[in-house]
């Protein structure tokens, strides 16, 4: 295997008191998109602060493309592409000005015909007179992603690119990230939705009060833990009762859906009818799934994805 | 030299496009001397000075720092250092767009002063007071960053700068002669950053010549802008929080 392109080894990070980072190893490949999957406050954006140069860990090291960040962060920032938890662009500036200036900060000077090259891909020429404060939460997005790569960077770095929007401008963004990735870039993103990493990335690492609990493809951290089907009902049952039925592994309830984890979904679902007929509730909306990413999060963690840390 | 200049294009504009800095900075000092003419208008040879000061006073210690703040509020300025732009760029260009906005306000109320009131200016005095302009906006500016670096919140910013600016406006003999103020307090008061600026602001445009003091005002400034620079840049941060 070639070597990593991206290489963090033993991080530790902290914010005051709090320990945002305790002992992550990580490494990226070129040409992957990798994806950090966790709740809010796990530690991923201070995982890619310290890989972009922004946070400086207190032990642990990061090289991109063979360059130590903490040694010459100037030359590993010129590799990457980098779009913020929040927009933080200058709003005052129209979205043409913004996509010069930020190539600008790296030193590449666009002509006007390639900003609107740029801008065509994002599907923002229209815009490009436009103030940045006056753009949807989804152009918006799409210009923090063009600025991204104005520099036309071999790396991308994005945190929670589509987290404040609807589905179909986040589906607009997946595209994106595609795309990008189609043209040879590594991606690393932040996500604490299981179906975008697993929409988008080839490999995760599902990252959990700042540690990294595992690390592979996303078909992979589902195949290992041999989870079993989840049978989903709408009904109102003690949990206690649930759990003692044939074949059922595991329930919870999560809202007013009770998610039963079952090697044999026939047979639980036969004794789940015949539990509600006797304690005289109706049973509605049932729905059989396999494992997915989310399972394996409340697996690995014993709390679900959307639980904060 | 181009990303400087690129960049240093890109915060004008931002400045420029921003209602409140407009406001502030070049319809605000205007209305001021509208209303000064009104109610001191034989004083106005006086007043000019002292209103291209107060206003370098509130640039300096309200606008200037709260620009900085909501960049960093905004996280705008932890964008920035992702990239490879050097921190001293960044500041460099900071500074030359607020100079920019500052010299273009006192310009206006010098116009103002000209056309609305006939004060007497040489192109000479002119010579002579902006480099003195300049020097109070440089110091006025540093402060205006010592209160940047200490708050989290432009909000807190512009109350802490208010404060001090309408404390020293009324005591600096900008628009208050001096013996109108208790002889413990007119002791004090040239000690302070506004009241040098004032002396060499007011001599050099209305006299075309320096305060008989000015060594010792532009020491005085120099030691306020120097020491509150290197205040200013131990607090400088650029994560929107502590």
């Amino acid at each position: 295997m070639s070597k990593p392109i991206i290489d963090a080894r033993n991080l530790i990070a902290a914010y005051g008191s709090m320990q945002a980072l305790k002992d992550v190893s990580l490494t990226v490949e070129k040409g992957e998109i990798f994806g950090l999957l966790g709740p809010n406050g796990a530690g991923k954006t201070t995982l890619l602060a310290c890989v972009e140069g922004l946070h400086k860990p207190s032990q642990g090291s990061v090289h991109i493309g063979g360059i130590n960040v903490q040694v010459d962060s100037t030359a590993t920032k010129r590799q990457l592409g980098i779009q913020l938890q929040r927009t933080a662009l200058m709003d005052d500036l129209t979205v043409a000005e913004l996509v010069e200036v930020y190539a600008a900060l790296y030193e590449v000077y666009l002509t006007s015909g390639q900003i609107n090259k740029l801008l065509a891909r994002f599907d923002l020429v229209e815009k490009r007179n436009t103030l940045a404060r006056r753009l949807s939460g989804g152009q918006q997005q799409r210009l923090a992603l063009a600025v991204a790569i104005a520099n036309d960077p071999q790396i991308v770095l994005l945190d929670e690119p589509t987290s404040a929007l609807d589905p179909h401008a986040r589906r607009a963004v997946w595209d994106i990230v595609r795309q990008l990735h189609n043209e040879g870039r590594t991606i690393v993103l932040t996500t604490h939705a299981m179906e975008e990493a697993e929409a988008l990335c080839g490999r995760i690492a599902i990252i959990d009060r700042g540690q990294i609990v595992a690390s592979d493809t996303p078909s992979a951290l589902i195949a290992n833990l041999q989870l079993s089907s989840m049978l989903k009902a709408t009904v109102e049952l003690p949990l206690e009762q649930v759990r003692s039925l044939p074949s059922v592994n595991n329930a919870r309830y999560t809202g007013q859906h009770l998610e039963m984890e079952t090697a044999k979904p026939e047979v639980t679902l036969t004794a789940l009818h015949e539990l509600a007929a006797r304690s005289g509730s109706s049973i509605r909306d049932v729905m059989l799934r396999q494992p997915n990413l989310e399972d394996v999060f409340l697996k690995l963690t014993g709390h679900a994805l959307s639980e904060s840390n | 030299m181009k990303r400087f200049l690129i960049l240093t294009k890109a915060m004008t504009l931002m400045h420029l496009r921003n209602g409140y800095v407009l406001f502030w900075n070049f319809v605000f000092p205007v209305l001021l001397m509208l209303i000064y003419g009104v109610v001191m208008s034989q004083y106005m040879d006086y007043m000019t000075p002292g209103v291209i000061v107060l206003n370098a006073l509130s640039f300096g210690l309200v606008s200037s720092s709260t620009m900085m703040l909501e960049m960093r509020e905004k996280s705008v300025l932890r964008r920035l250092q992702a990239t490879p732009l050097p921190a001293g760029q960044l500041i460099g260009s900071y500074l030359v767009v607020n100079v920019i906005i500052g010299v273009l306000q006192s310009t206006l109320i010098i116009l103002a002063g000209v056309l609305l009131y006939d004060v007497p200016v040489t192109a000479t005095s002119l010579l002579l007071a902006y480099p003195m302009i300049l020097a109070g906006l440089l110091a006025f500016m540093a402060l205006g960053g010592i209160i940047s670096g200490m708050v989290t919140k432009s909000g807190t910013a512009t109350a802490i700068g208010m404060t001090i600016y309408f404390l020293l406006m009324f005591i600096s003999d900008l628009v208050f002669p001096l013996d109108m103020l208790p002889n413990w307090l007119r002791n004090i008061v040239p000690y302070l950053p506004a009241y040098p600026v004032v002396q060499l602001v007011r001599s050099s445009l209305l006299e075309t010549a320096l305060d008989p003091k000015w060594l010792m005002h532009l020491l005085l400034l120099g030691i306020y802008g120097i020491s509150a620079t290197f205040i200013a840049a131990k607090l400088f941060r650029w994560e929107p929080k502590a």
